[in-house]
């Protein structure tokens, strides 16, 4: 892609800076890159078509009541290409979005803002920035379940030390946590590590979409210990599949004999 | 002889090729599905027209009079064409009444549809009484009774006027500008402050499209004279906290998300291609464009041309468009109908 | 704010009618010439897509294999946003389940298979699915479209053979979507399938390694559905099981964002639920079941969930939860309870009432899923399946409402947790059912 060079004397500039900002300049190549990844997603054509600038998203976005965020501001600044806009609302205005698509479903363009933010968040971890490390951390317990096991959340992720604006009591009755958990009827949730339980075969599975699919890859740039949890628990995992299924053929086997 | 020239449809346009037509001796017949003339202006009731703030019933009347009581125009009202037959010169139309007439050309002055706000039903059309269109108020005005809310009949003490409704919105797969309302909305607003002095009136607009000498009249006026504000945003919501409408918009010129309460929302419809667009394109074999209007050729090297030779298009038949520019096409349509005529009468014989 | 009553548009019992004489409505609509179908494209449908002709393409041209709705189904066929055609399977019904719902509010998925129970609706309720994992990609940004459609298919294509592990046909069970995320992030991806070659391709390749490719093709749902929308359009059917009388309760909806407005047109709206005029489902059932319900002026706004927020900005999640709709529904509504129909949704608005207390915000409104009131009000116990003790807002008041004796029925689900302990377990279908490969299953 090719971005329009500013009319005045920065164009040649490499480094394009704040005077009265102590923050680090970025390159400008870096910034091309950026907006090139951006524009460039599967996602991009689809979720931006234009802008009349009518704030029907920003109208009806629970965010803006409560963050420096706008919609309009997010599909502005990328219609007109602002590279240094761009990058600025990646470091924290992206991350304000509650993810609704209420501004997707408004948008009398035919837009995505919310579709374009989660763009911007997928590149600004491409890109590894700071800005979407530090948003994630309190994120890390949530990632971990979900990519070992497949699923998000588990009963005993849901405690009052996580949770203490929750209140005191997970449940109103009194017991304990296993306990409670098989008392619902249903045999599918009698875990406490997972939502429900997931079949031994079903995380291999999972496993191969990560690698497969560069996630794993997204999860090494941006945090390697999590990363390094994650695999071991893959690897044993495989294993025990494998076991399962050598004991298995040995089982066939013993039925031969018989 | 030369056979009459047949005209679909008794709004400005129509009533326009009819009076031209008749002014230089030639015979039309005029087909108006209604029981009387008129089109939208008369059988929707406006009040007073954008620019000449001539009531409608007198302005359209005009035209109407003018058009029953000249002998060369055969008025069929009440009636449809369903059959059309034949070629440049010499065709046949059936009528919904059983009687048919031999016609040299045909001119579709078929007109539009308001659009239905009950298809945006988050601005609350349909679910709150007091959200009305500019129809209704049109209405509220030409009848005398005055603007008022219709869920229990008192004066609204804030009115907010949303434009677009029904235009520039993919989301129901209406992209167009409806040309008109920018400029009739804020006639609107100005009748409902003379009317209420007391009364505030909000319009919401996303661009203000009041073309032409309309922006001195009407965007500057309307201002400067009766203190209507402009907001720029389109407005997500229209809801009620069971008192007042609210509803939630963004000043994208302030860039905040703002609340505000009404008593009244006037949903300034857009214009729709004809409902019936789809039956009036079979009947007269003109293809229509891609939004649904009935298809012309570029202007110029004729007006009106439609898909069909012998047949023509004037009005907002062909897309969204003013009263007077309609009558300017109806005239114009007129004689591109009548030089063809005896030039394809000779070619048949 | 006072509600006097006179000017009240809700639909409860202060409804008003406008008043308008038959003239006066009669103008105000005359110009409607002719009757125009809701919503209805006049330009015909080409002018929105309907991704389902790009599926009837794809699998023409051999690309895809589609998993239809069968007359085994017994699909119902309901209306959507532009009055479009989806049908609803209402019966073998593959449970596609939902990782808050099962790990935070479990009664929510028991009570929607206890009605299916009682309406005699066949189900599987298997091990073999993970989460769609979208809740994940919307709040951390990791995860791709790659990633999310290669999870939906695998999802979709163990619904489709999972009947074999009981010796039937691929087919016989259709999958039926818990979470409103899942639901609207797989619409989605659907989309995006249908209409990129190249992620077809990618997708292809990962399942062609799991062996989850039919005929070397992808597998695509006809129709992707969403739980509420069977009990939408079961409402009659599960109305008639009613066993307890709700005509004095005001009900209050939160409509959820991912079910609604992700992919609107794929939505039910119901001609003669709210005129058509809003999202049917969930507002269909209560109307049904005889509950009042009662409009407010946020019912548009979202819950505050955030996928993010919930888990590392609870302010945002709890100021909007509370200020934005508890709160509305409680001084507006005057509602005795809010229903909905998404997983975040109830979590946020029922679990962030504690907090609120101690800035003075004590709003207490009891919060659950439309499927756990229909539950509720056909009979089900309100501990041992509508499992209301994982909720934080209060209940109780609403079950002496409903004249359910609330103490009663705690004591017996804690004379059976000591059941529980002892190994004597109560469950809603056989439990060697859940697992249909691999360790543990038996044929």
């Amino acid at each position: 892609m090719t971005t329009s060079a500013p009319s005045n004397a920065k164009a040649n500039a490499t480094v394009i800076a704040d005077p009265v900002s102590a923050d680090a300049p970025v390159d400008r190549e870096e910034l091309e890159q950026i907006f090139d990844d951006i524009s460039s997603h599967p996602r991009y054509d689809h979720e931006l078509n234009g802008c009349l600038n009518c704030g029907i998203c920003t109208a009806t976005c629970p965010s803006a009541h409560y963050y420096d965020y706008s919609p309009r501001e997010i599909v502005q600044l990328l219609w007109t290409e602002n590279l240094e806009g761009i990058h600025d609302a990646m470091q924290e205005k992206i991350w304000a979005c509650a993810q609704c698509y209420t501004c997707a479903a408004r948008c009398p363009f035919g837009n995505s803002p919310g579709g374009l933010v989660m763009v911007m968040r997928e590149v600004a971890i491409k890109h590894g920035m700071e800005s979407a490390k530090e948003v994630l951390r309190p994120f890390s317990r949530v990632m971990l379940k979900v990519m070992s096991t497949g699923n998000q959340l588990a009963p005993n992720m849901i405690t009052p030390d996580h949770f203490p604006d929750w209140g005191p009591n997970i449940s109103k009755v009194e017991a304990p946590l296993n306990i409670l958990r098989k008392a619902i009827p249903m045999p599918t949730l009698h875990t406490l590590e997972t939502a429900w339980a997931v079949n031994l075969k079903t995380s291999i599975e999972l496993y191969t979409i990560w690698e497969d699919s560069g996630v794993l890859d997204q999860l090494e740039t941006m945090d390697e210990n999590l990363f390094d949890v994650v695999v071991d628990i893959m690897d044993e995992k495989r294993e025990d599949y494998e076991d399962w299924l050598e004991e298995q053929d040995d089982d066939d086997d013993d039925d031969d004999d018989d | 002889m030369t056979e009459p020239i047949l005209i679909v449809g008794g709004g400005p346009a129509g009533l326009s090729a009819a009076q031209a037509l008749s002014a230089v001796g030639r015979n039309s017949i005029l087909v108006e599905k209604e029981d009387r003339l008129g089109g939208a202006p008369i059988i929707s009731g406006y009040a007073k027209l954008v620019p000449s703030d001539e009531w409608a019933k007198d302005a359209i009347g005009g035209m109407v009079s003018r058009v029953a009581e000249s002998d060369l125009v055969d008025v069929r009202s009440g009636a449809r064409v369903t059959e059309f037959t034949g070629a440049p010169g010499a065709f046949t139309a059936t009528l919904s009444n059983g009687e048919s007439c031999q016609v040299s050309a045909a001119i579709l002055a078929t007109g539009f549809t308001h659009f239905d706000s009950i298809n945006k039903p988050e601005w609350g059309f349909g679910t709150y009484p007091d959200v009305v269109t500019t129809v209704q108020v049109e209405q509220m005005i030409s009848s005398g009774k005055g603007v008022y809310c219709p869920s229990d009949g008192r004066a609204p003490e804030r009115v907010a006027i949303l434009l677009c409704v029904g235009s520039r919105d993919r989301q129901i797969g209406r992209e167009w500008c409806s040309k008109i309302c920018c400029t009739v909305s804020a006639n609107i607003a100005m009748e409902i402050r003379e009317q209420l002095p007391e009364c505030s009136v909000y319009i919401y607009y996303m661009d203000i499209r009041t073309f032409g000498l309309n922006e001195i009249k009407y965007y500057w006026r309307s201002q400067e004279e009766y203190r209507v504000k402009y907001i720029k945003s389109r407005v997500a919501e229209v809801t009620s906290d069971g008192n007042r409408l609210l509803i939630k918009g963004e000043d994208t010129l302030v860039k905040r998300p703002i609340a505000i309460p009404f008593d009244m929302v006037v949903h300034a419809i857009g214009m729709d291609p004809n409902v019936e667009n789809d039956s009036i394109a079979k009947v007269f074999g003109v293809d229509l464009q891609a939004e649904g209007n009935i298809a012309h050729q570029s202007n110029y090297g004729g007006t009106g041309v439609t898909s069909r030779p012998g047949v023509f298009v004037a009005g907002a038949a062909i897309g969204p468009e003013t009263i007077d520019d309609s009558i300017a096409q109806g005239q114009a349509v007129a004689m591109s109908a009548m030089a063809l005529s005896p030039l394809a009468a000779a070619a048949a014989e | 704010m006072s509600n006097s009553g006179e000017k009240f548009t809700g639909h409860g019992e202060e409804w008003r009618d406008a008043k308008l004489s038959a003239q006066d409505a009669a103008t105000a609509t005359s110009w409607v010439e002719l009757k125009i179908d809701k919503r209805a494209m006049l330009t015909n449908k080409d002018r929105v897509e309907d991704v389902r002709d790009a599926m009837w393409e794809l699998e023409k041209d051999g690309e895809i294999i589609v998993h239809r709705v069968g007359d085994q189904h017994e699909p119902v066929m309901a209306k959507t946003l532009y009055g479009w055609d989806k049908k609803i399977p209402t019966n073998q019904l593959w449970h596609h389940k939902s990782c808050g719902q099962c790990g935070n509010i479990p009664g929510y998925p028991a009570s929607l298979l206890w009605l299916m129970n009682q309406t005699g609706t066949r189900y599987l309720d298997e091990t073999d699915q993970t989460s769609c994992t979208a809740w994940n990609y919307h709040g951390s940004g990791i995860g791709n479209i790659v990633s999310l459609a290669a999870v939906f298919l695998r999802n979709f294509h163990q619904a489709y053979v999972s009947a074999q592990a009981e010796g039937l046909d691929p087919g016989y069970y259709y999958p039926l979507v818990h979470c409103g995320t899942s639901f609207g992030n797989y619409k989605e991806i659907r989309h995006f399938l249908m209409h990129s070659a190249e992620l077809r391709e990618q997708v292809r390749k990962i399942l062609a390694k799991l062996d989850r490719l039919i005929d070397g093709k992808l597998l695509i749902p006809e129709e992707i559905v969403h739980y509420s929308e069977w009990l939408h359009v079961m409402r009659q059917r599960i109305a008639a099981k009613q066993q307890i009388d709700a005509s004095s309760l005001r009900v209050t909806i939160h409509p959820a964002c991912h079910v609604y407005k992700m992919v609107p047109e794929d939505v039910i709206y119901d001609d003669d639920v709210l005129d058509g005029n809003r999202v049917a489902v969930s507002t269909g059932i209560m109307q049904e079941m005889g509950t009042q319900v009662i409009d407010y002026s946020t019912w548009y706004d979202c819950c505050g969930f955030g996928f993010r927020h919930i888990i590392s900005e609870r302010e945002f999640t709890r100021s909007f939860a509370i200020d934005r709709k508890i709160k509305v529904a409680v001084e507006e509504a005057h509602a005795d309870v809010m229903v909905g129909h998404d997983t975040g949704c109830i979590t946020t608005l029922d679990k962030n009432q504690w907090i609120g207390k101690a800035v003075g915000k004590d709003y207490a409104l009891p919060v659950m899923a439309d499927c756990q009131m229909a539950a509720l009000l056909c009979g089900a116990h309100p501990y041992k399946i509508v499992q209301l003790h994982w909720h934080a807002s209060p209940f109780e008041g609403l079950m002496e409402k409903l004249g359910i004796d609330w103490q009663t029925a705690k004591a017996e689900f804690e004379a059976y947790l000591e059941d529980v302990a002892e190994g004597k377990i109560e469950t809603l279908y056989d439990p060697k059912r859940a697992i249909t490969s691999g360790e543990g299953y038996q044929r």
